[in-house]
């Protein structure tokens, strides 16, 4: 597989970023929805987890768009009709917006608890050194409030982007009998 | 401090033939709390960040020269329902029967009658009475002796490192220190008023 784009197919480096996030993410719904009922040794454990695996995908966000301005991008089918060309666009830009402003609004929720990030910080020094990253904004407990209402409610709006993205990838599969999903896939 | 070593009849030879031995303990002046002007902050690593807080009321008292150049005492009481994260739930957390179990030990207690002089300032070693355990700890400080308004002030500050789990602060999962470390930074700044 080509290690570069072509504007038929993904190449390697895209396709690794997109899996990777994919399983990212799935580890970040499940370490939320665990933390909720632990008590607070654990919770703190897993939160830590969680914050920084959020500093991770933002990190290989801001990789892959780079990685996709320097790279052809592989084109839609031209049977496509207009609208569906908008909804395609609409759903990616809004993946990629999400990528962005989940791991973003996280963390200014945490500064604004005053419970800073730290990006893997809990390993051994030794590992990777303690990353504690700065405070995106101020201790704020109405702030707190309001960011924490919006990651949680970006997550609903994470839900149904993805859900019409995997719902069109498996239509242009198995309906419309395409390369779509295939050209994202590392053994076709 | 060779004073504390003297014998008293030193002391006492000393003060009636050279009154400018007043740094000498029996001479020293007996320092309180300012407390509006007084800061006793903390901060321990939790998941490799650092979280600070503070307590707002720990009366101290200092035997000390008027000129700042020798300690003899120092004791401090630290009212732990004071105890602020600025988070309530963290607060919660903190006072509650695992950590600092604020409802059975109110208080914390430090004190020292062993004060030495080092390069820097003075080093206090005392005991440390927290959440019932009594330990020796080490608390090192600088002075800075003044007259504020006509009246003796003097400045305590400095930082030391309590290990709360030497203090049963942490039981059942906070024994663990993979989460939150053994290691808590203790910060002081106090201003100290001569007694009238």
């Amino acid at each position: 597989m080509a290690i570069r784009n072509t504007t038929v197919r993904w190449g390697a480096v895209s396709q690794l970023l997109h899996w990777l996030i994919v399983a990212l993410i799935i580890a970040q719904v499940t370490l939320a929805s665990m933390a909720d009922d632990l008590p607070p040794v654990k919770k703190i454990g897993l939160l830590a987890w969680h914050k920084s695996i959020g500093i991770t995908i933002l990190l290989l966000a801001v990789i892959r768009l780079l990685w996709r301005w320097m790279n052809p991008t592989p084109l839609l089918p031209g049977t496509l009709k207009p609208y569906e060309r908008t909804l395609a666009n609409f759903t990616h830009a809004t993946l990629y917006v999400l990528l962005f402003i989940m791991p973003l609004s996280g963390w200014m929720m945490s500064s604004a608890r005053g419970f800073p990030v730290a990006w893997f910080g809990f390993f051994p020094k030794s590992w990777f050194g303690s990353v504690q990253l700065p405070d995106l904004v101020p201790k704020n407990k109405p702030l707190y409030d309001a960011l924490l209402t919006t990651h949680q409610a970006l997550q609903w709006v994470l839900y149904t982007v993805v859900a019409l993205h995997v719902l069109a990838a498996l239509k242009h599969h198995f309906m419309l009998k395409d390369n779509v999903l295939k050209r994202m896939l590392p053994f076709t | 401090m060779e004073y504390q070593h003297a014998s008293r009849g030193a002391v006492l030879a000393a003060l009636l033939c050279a009154p400018a031995f007043a740094q000498a303990p029996a001479g020293a002046t007996h320092y309180s709390i300012d407390q509006a002007k007084s800061s006793l902050e903390f901060s321990f690593v939790q998941a490799g960040a650092q979280n600070k807080g503070k307590f707002t009321k720990f009366p101290v008292t200092l035997d000390a020269s008027a000129d700042g150049t020798s300690a003899s005492r120092l004791d401090v009481t630290v009212d732990m329902t004071t105890f602020d994260t600025d988070d309530k739930e963290r607060n919660d957390t903190l006072k509650g029967p695992d950590l600092f179990d604020v409802a059975k030990f109110p208080q914390a207690h430090f004190v020292a009658t062993q004060i030495t002089k080092t390069a820097t300032g003075f080093d206090a070693v005392g005991k440390l009475t927290l959440r019932g355990v009594t330990r020796d700890l080490h608390v090192p400080f600088t002075l800075r002796a003044t007259k504020e308004q006509g009246h003796a002030v003097t400045y305590l500050a400095g930082r030391t490192t309590v290990r709360r789990l030497d203090f049963g602060v942490g039981q059942g999962d906070w024994k663990s220190t993979e989460w939150v470390g053994n290691d808590v930074t203790v910060s002081y700044s106090v201003r100290l008023v001569a007694a009238q």
